[in-house]
């Protein structure tokens, strides 16, 4: 007893603990932990088959774990723990909404299920109809929906009890850009009013743009984490500056070595290859030290470390084929 | 169960929404019933006027019990017979010649061979053209006589050897007392018999009833496919709900089904099948027997188009097996599976209580229905899940 009530009041909304999962020969998960803070919003990236979905059906108890604990909120979370999914969210990536009940029916029933009742069922089934862009169409048979619209609702469904921890399994996928921005803009105003994020995905813009912090999971394993920044690191943290033009390039490339900023400058001939610790801040310097040497300068382009070559600097794939 | 009754009214909203049900449950099967009733035409016909009837008997007019046997046929309220006296070894060459339905010879000392309990046989001649009547006539006989032997047990039992005098006016009195006789024979001709077009509407109703609870239980793996399912596992519900719910919203579908089509059926076809209250009692079992087994299809099959496949083939072997389409019987080993049939149980029990049985009289069919019931949990539990695994 003494322990739930010290293990409630920890500020992780999720602590996931050595979760294991095998299907017969395969172990699709393999000793994944980590923790998500209340507010917090948390991505798992990678690649198609990595294991994202499995991590997170166990984390939302639909399947059993074959090794390691899930706690959330600091109450044990498996299949048959229903006080647990009261405070969780789940948006499946496949869509799971009935195609022949209305959204407001889909959303007044998996409501009630989870526990909301009367006026409040009411009014939580009109703000998230507001939220999801679907007012005016709430009264029409989901099957007449388009494709993002039933992701909207999809999306929906998981918020409307308002959930401690909101799960989202690539939300993303399939849907035009638009309705993605839109997707993308209501997890941040989410994270915002306080709400932790569980985000998966295999899109690196989506998870740089959303995520406070980041696990790279690949073969059922975290392979790194982190914040962006802190991922990029790994690399070594070095940006990579392209000047483009003409004029005396070897006396620039000659000059430009000597900046401390600089670790090493290519001349390909067209142009100067240089890479630099932060791009950014040595830019000016190194335009500016190039033309001083007589090279023309006439396009200058900065190349950030970025998730994508995190991934490929860890596991020597690139993230999408 | 929280949640239960949420889920069973989404599904039964769903199912009342998708226009199946009705057509499955409700529409195919009376749109059956009426083509089958044309189909046999006027063999279905439930009351038949029986045509009068001769009877050639001997008997010694002082054999008290002999008059008495006689006296009953003769006074039946449902036909006309008229009996021609001759001696009894004329019996059989005048009930040919005559062409009479039926000859009885009651053998000389009849009474005082009952009353001492020896045995004692009536010999019956049919008819060349064994009619109707001769089989109704037949069977009147057979019940005087059955009577007239349970009295003589009855007597035994008490220690007597042989009946007094004075109880043998009182015991031919009593059978000559036609009326109760006559129900009593006629309720035994009924029983587990439904006429043709009972039995037409109570098969057709058995029939379709195992395709209308197949909506609850195989509702499942429709929210599997929908990924439904998915999302109902990540809520405040046990697993033990959702499936609960689903054989709810069948169990409810089913019993609804089943007496609309009963009803319909009795209107349009003029079938009565007794007390309101015994044919609940039998609705209720085989409707259990029917979710029951819709479990065990749940199980076996991966996707809800192999669950609609399953579902009409047992649907129509159970139903032909239990007579939905015509009388089936077998011997030995296949008559004692053919009993286990919850369809075939279900009508056997119908037709007790269309020849007046009631609650009590129907055990025999509401166990055999109930056991299936239990059984098909049971092999659902043992059953490893397929779907479960795709
Ligand atoms: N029910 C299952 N039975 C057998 N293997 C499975 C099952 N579910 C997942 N797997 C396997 O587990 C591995 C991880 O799958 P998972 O769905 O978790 O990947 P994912 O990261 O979500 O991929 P995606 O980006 O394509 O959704 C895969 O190799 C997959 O084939
Ligand atoms: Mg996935």
């Amino acid at each position: 007893m003494l322990v739930e009530v010290v293990q409630t009041q920890t500020r992780d909304v999720l602590d996931v603990s050595g979760l294991v999962r095998r299907y017969g020969e395969l172990t699709a998960v393999d000793g994944v932990s980590f923790h998500i803070r209340s507010g917090e919003t948390y991505g798992l990236l990678g690649p198609n088959g990595a294991g994202k979905t499995t991590i997170i059906s166990m984390v939302a108890g639909l399947i059993p774990a074959h090794g390691g604990t899930v706690r959330v909120a600091g109450r044990a979370m498996t299949p048959s723990k229903t006080e647990a999914k009261r405070i969780i969210g789940l948006v499946p990536q496949e869509l799971a909404i009935y195609p022949d009940l209305t959204a407001r029916e889909n959303l007044k029933f998996f409501g009630r299920l989870q526990g909301l009742r009367g006026r409040e069922l009411t009014r939580r089934t009109n703000e998230v109809l507001e939220l999801i862009g679907l007012n005016d169409r709430a009264g029409d048979l989901t099957k007449k929906y388009s494709g993002g619209m039933k992701r909207r609702l999809n999306i929906g469904i998981g918020l409307l009890h308002r959930p401690t921890l909101l799960i989202l399994d690539e939300p993303t996928v399939g849907v035009d850009p638009q309705s993605r921005n839109a997707i993308l803009e209501s997890v941040e105003r989410l994270s915002v009013e306080g709400m932790a994020v569980l985000y998966t995905t295999h899109y690196m813009e989506e998870a740089e743009r959303l995520c406070d912090r980041i696990a790279i999971i690949d073969e059922g394993r975290v392979q790194a984490e982190g914040t962006r920044d802190e991922l990029i690191t790994l690399t070594g943290g070095v940006d990579r500056i392209n000047l483009r033009g003409g004029g005396s390039m070897s006396r620039a490339a000659e000059a430009l070595r000597g900046l401390p900023a600089v670790q090493h400058v290519d001349n390909d001939g067209a142009g100067l290859i240089l890479t630099v610790s932060d791009g950014p801040t040595a830019l000016a310097g190194i335009v500016t030290g190039a033309g001083h040497a007589g090279m023309s300068v006439t396009s200058v382009e900065i190349v950030r470390p970025d998730l994508e070559s995190v991934f490929l600097h860890l596991t020597g794939k690139a993230l999408r084929d | 169960m929280p949640g239960l009754w949420t889920m069973v009214a989404k599904d039964l909203r769903q199912r009342i929404r998708d226009k199946s049900v009705f057509i499955f449950s409700l529409i195919v099967p009376l749109a059956l019933m009426g083509v089958l009733s044309l189909v046999f035409g006027g063999l279905g016909e439930d009351t038949v006027d029986l045509q009068p009837a001769t009877v050639v008997a001997s008997a010694d007019d002082a054999d008290q019990l002999g008059a008495a046997l006689l006296g009953a046929v003769d006074s039946l309220e449902i036909m006309d017979v008229t009996i021609k006296r001759v001696p009894a070894a004329d019996v059989r060459h005048e009930t040919q010649a005559s062409g009479a339905d039926l000859g009885i010879i009651i053998p000389e000392g009849f009474s005082n061979a009952v009353l001492s309990g020896q045995a004692a046989s009536v010999q019956l001649v049919e008819g060349d053209n064994a009619s109707l009547e001769s089989g109704v006539l037949i069977s009147v006989v057979q019940g005087v006589v059955d009577q007239f032997a349970a009295g003589t047990v009855t007597a035994a039992a008490g220690g007597l050897s042989g009946l007094p005098r004075q109880d043998l006016a009182a015991l031919a009195r009593h059978a000559a007392a036609g009326p109760s006789l006559l129900t009593l024979t006629e309720g035994q001709a009924a029983a587990e018999q439904l006429s043709l077009r009972g039995t037409l509407v109570a098969g057709q109703a058995g029939l379709f009833l195992m395709f209308t609870v197949g909506f609850g239980v195989l509702g499942l793996l429709a929210e599997r496919e929908q990924g439904t399912l998915a999302r109902l596992r990540s809520m405040p519900v046990t697993g033990a709900a959702v499936i609960t719910a689903k054989a709810c919203t069948g169990f409810i579908l089913g019993v609804v089904a089943t007496t609309v089509l009963l009803t319909a059926g009795s209107q349009l076809f003029g079938v009565s099948f007794g007390s309101p209250l015994v044919v609940a009692a039998l609705i209720l079992s085989v409707v259990t027997a029917a979710t029951s087994l819709t479990f065990v299809v749940a199980r076996l099959v991966r996707t809800a188009e192999q669950a609609n496949v399953a579902q009409s083939i047992l649907a129509v072997v159970l139903g032909i097996a239990g007579g939905a389409f015509f009388p089936v019987q077998g011997t030995g080993f296949a008559a004692t599976l053919l009993d286990l049939n919850p369809i075939g149980a279900f009508n056997r029990g119908l037709g007790i209580s269309a020849g007046g049985g009631n609650v009590g009289d129907v055990t025999g069919p509401v166990a055999v229905m109930l056991a299936f019931a239990a059984a098909g949990l049971l092999l659902a539990r043992i059953l490893p899940d397929r779907g479960a695994q795709a």
